[in-house]
């Protein structure tokens, strides 16, 4: 076992890996600065460049950028008190309030050392899970890793934030989704209606650009007024550090609660931020200054939601389960590489495990390091109107997600579904479960099948592996329900410590025409799942007809409560909102990026809309505008040379 | 010199409510109400009003404050401190020990970290 780690570790000497792991570090920073991307966007953006590369080289890129990612969002967090992603607004709470007393270097200087040190203890607690994990791993079979892809997407869909039937739809709306394509015990073509492009099955990257990267932009993109305020990083270094120092029970305690975030699925560097917090300010006996600059408020968070993406992996790459939706993805892209997480993983390699600990531990003292030396850089950076950078980041999702089919269809999908992330963003539904249900599709389905061949009847229902599982499965929602009725009844004001962040302001079309039309949606696309279901082989038909029965029904109560809530609330319905006009806006332009690109290839389709979008979107300045496409351009046109990436071609080229 | 009541919109938050003004008049301090029941519940703002007529007549005032800290008991320590109230009363009710266990309790938590008297009241008297 160290004999992989140190051989791991010297492998990192060699300088295309440590060139990858550089690369994906600044890539990390930069998206972590961007808000909105986070840990999903920075892997989504990085994974098509990998498909040409080594697993080696792939990890070593991908893990450096998702190791940083929550080092560098705290930048904006402080300094403008708008944050860089969702989980760094937990440290906005206490490094705005020193920001604002022109201590924003202490706060910072807290946040990266903290952030290191979170990414560390987080890799410390991936490499002691390998050894302690390992003899469980190795003796599960297929029921096991049956039942654990069930409580993947099971856990995912009932830890998730909110409620909890929305949670289960999305999971189960993801595995319909991820069944598109050929069925992997019959080799038969499912939902495809015909069509050779949908055969292959929806392009993973596609699926994650589309539901949190596109929703993400169309949700923002009405923000073209960048800060105008100056930034001043005031002083404060040498008591920062020092201040860290003294705190260093509350780093080891929020990333040790970030792990424990991380392991769960569904629950999110989000959720461990707040628990990290609410756990800084419960031990904490002068509560005064929380909320006002206190430093182990931002010690704590920033800890562990450095050490969340390290605990995501655990189950990733152990159990086969994804932690979260940027390990999802990590997953997906493994899987591309023949590579099994689980027990293969762990006999086969291990090599790759422990470079995947060397590199997030490295990257994460790589990152703090680069922000100490570039904060003023950065702090510049995070000034940028949201709406400008909008335009590239459209550009460069549309030709990511071009790379791993190479058809123009995956661009489609990818808009449309931009289109029903965005609506499942603003009304409430959590999207994390609805990709680890997308990904989990085909391994859960393969594991059912070779369950069922190998054992009698129910008898794998009896292996004392699947009887824990079933019972973790069925606790957390006890739990949830319980707790539903205590709430019902109002005999719940007492109930104990509540973590979780603060009401939820992200959804704001929640009980509205738009909900309806969500859940109405999730019902249709049910009843097509299971009806077109049923000219299957019986093989082929089970697990699928499976799992729309069981969405029919959750999404039969969903429209139920929604077709409730709608009646009553005739008056003061949310109707047409100025932000949904706006997203919707943005798909249409997104769309026309696509048809332009359709008709004269990307360069052309660039070249038209990052100006005109710049211009009457984003109502950037000409000078700006110019400057920004030149420069796109001459990047886009080097690009093909310097990776393995291909701009999509238009009509028109095919002519030529 | 304040008295904080912990308001929760049942029967032992009232009671509270009930004693905490009691005690502020009693007293002649201000009377700082923090909300922690779930969701936005404050109270009826015709009973505001009443309340603060009330204690208006006596020369006291009615101050109602809320925390950036999303656990309630967190939040009622913070005020308490932060305000260096003289006294912070709270309704408690009956839980069990398996309930105080899972569920936690917030009234505990409150009795076990405030740095300050604590006057816990029932709803179901003798």
């Amino acid at each position: 076992m160290l004999d992989s780690a140190m051989a791991a570790l010297a492998s990192l000497a060699d300088p295309s890996l440590l060139l990858m792991l550089l690369i994906g570090t600044v890539a990390g920073l930069v998206m972590g600065l961007i808000p909105g991307l986070g840990g999903t966007g920075a892997v989504a953006i990085l994974l098509p460049i990998t498909f040409g590369m080594e697993p080696p080289q792939a990890l070593a890129l991908l893990i450096g950028a998702l190791a940083v990612v929550h080092t560098s969002d705290t930048v904006s967090a402080v300094l403008l008190g708008a944050p860089g992603s969702a989980s760094a607004s937990v440290t906005m709470l206490d490094g705005y309030s020193m920001a604002k007393k022109g201590q924003a270097a202490r706060a910072l200087t807290l946040a990266f050392l903290s952030s290191m040190a979170g990414g560390i203890i987080g890799a410390i607690g991936l490499t002691l899970a390998i050894p302690l994990a390992r003899p469980l791993v190795l003796s599960f079979a297929s029921p096991e890793l049956f039942m654990l892809t069930v409580l993947g997407v099971a856990l995912a869909a009932v830890l998730s934030r909110g409620n909890i039937i929305k949670g289960v739809s999305a999971g189960l709306l993801g595995l319909v989704l991820g069944m598109v394509g050929t069925s992997p015990t019959t080799a038969e073509e499912r939902f495809t209606f015909g069509s050779l492009f949908l055969g292959d099955g929806l392009s993973l990257v596609a699926v994650a650009l589309g539901i949190f990267g596109l929703a993400e932009i169309a949700s923002r993109a009405s923000q073209r007024r960048g800060q105008k305020e100056n930034i001043s990083l005031g002083g404060g270094w040498g008591r920062g550090i020092r201040e860290w120092l003294s705190h260093w029970t509350q780093v080891i305690r929020g990333a040790l609660i970030g792990i424990w975030a991380g392991v769960l699925p569904g629950v999110g560097a989000t959720a461990g931020t707040w628990l990290a917090y609410g756990q800084a300010v419960a031990t904490a006996k002068d509560k005064r200054q929380f909320g006002k600059g206190d430093p182990r408020g931002i010690v704590g968070p920033e800890s562990a939601n450095n050490s969340v993406e390290a605990g995501d992996l655990i189950p990733t790459l152990l159990f086969g389960i994804p932690g979260g939706v940027p390990s999802a993805m990590l997953l997906g892209m493994l899987l591309t590489y023949g590579i099994q997480p689980g027990p293969s993983i762990i006999t086969e390699h291990l090599d790759l495990m422990y470079l995947i600990v060397w590199s997030f531990a490295i990257a994460s003292i790589l990152g703090a390091l680069f922000c100490f030396l570039s904060v003023k850089q950065l702090a510049k950076l995070t000034k940028v109107p949201f709406a400008v950078l909008a335009a590239g980041l459209v550009a460069i999702m549309l030709l990511g997600s071009f790379q791993e089919g190479g058809q123009l269809g995956d661009l489609w999908v990818m808009i449309i579904l931009g289109v029903f992330g965005w609506l499942l963003k603003s009304t409430g539904f959590p999207r994390a479960p609805f990709l680890i249900g997308f990904v989990l599709a085909i391994p859960l389905e393969r594991y059912y099948f070779l369950t069922d061949s190998l054992y009698n009847g129910l008898d794998w229902m009896a292996r004392p592996g699947v009887l824990v599982f079933l019972a973790i499965l069925i606790l957390p929602i006890v739990w949830a329900f319980i707790k539903f009725l205590r709430a019902r009844r109002h005999s719940n004001v007492d109930d104990g410590h509540r973590d979780e962040r603060p009401e939820d302001d992200e959804s704001q079309l929640k009980n509205s025409t738009w909900s309806l039309t969500a859940a109405g949606i999730f019902a249709a696309a049910f009843s097509a799942a299971l009806i077109s279901s049923a000219s299957f082989s019986p093989e082929a038909r089970l697990v699928p007809q499976l799992v729309s029965i069981g969405g029919l029904i959750f999404s039969g109560i969903l429209l139920f409560t929604e077709i409730r809530t709608w009646l009553r609330t005739r008056t003061a319905r949310v109707g047409w909102t100025l932000d949904a006009g706006f997203a919707l806006k943005t798909f249409v332009w997104m769309t026309g990026f696509l048809a332009l690109t359709a008709a004269f290839g990307y360069l052309v389709a660039v070249t038209i809309f990052i100006p005109a979008f710049l211009l009457v979107v984003a109502r950037a300045r000409l000078k700006t505008t110019v400057v920004y496409t030149l420069v796109l351009y001459v990047v886009l046109l080097a690009l093909p040379s310097l990776l393995p990436i291909d701009l999509p071609q238009g009509w028109l080229n095919t002519l030529v | 010199m304040t008295v904080l009541v912990a308001y929760s919109p049942a029967a032992e938050g009232r009671e509270a409510l009930t004693t905490g003004i009691t005690e502020a008049l009693l007293r002649k301090t201000d009377l700082l109400i923090v909300n922690v029941g779930r969701g936005h519940h404050d109270l009826d703002p015709a009973e505001m009003q009443e309340l603060e007529a009330q204690l208006h007549t006596a020369g006291l005032t009615l101050m109602i404050e809320s925390s950036v800290l999303s656990d309630p008991g967190d939040a009622v320590i913070q005020i308490a401190q932060d305000r260096n109230v003289d006294m912070i009363v709270v309704g408690l009710r009956h839980r069990s020990m398996v309930g105080k266990l899972i569920l936690g309790s917030t009234v505990q938590r409150i009795l076990l970290d405030a740095t300050c008297p604590v006057l816990a009241v029932r709803a179901d008297r003798l």
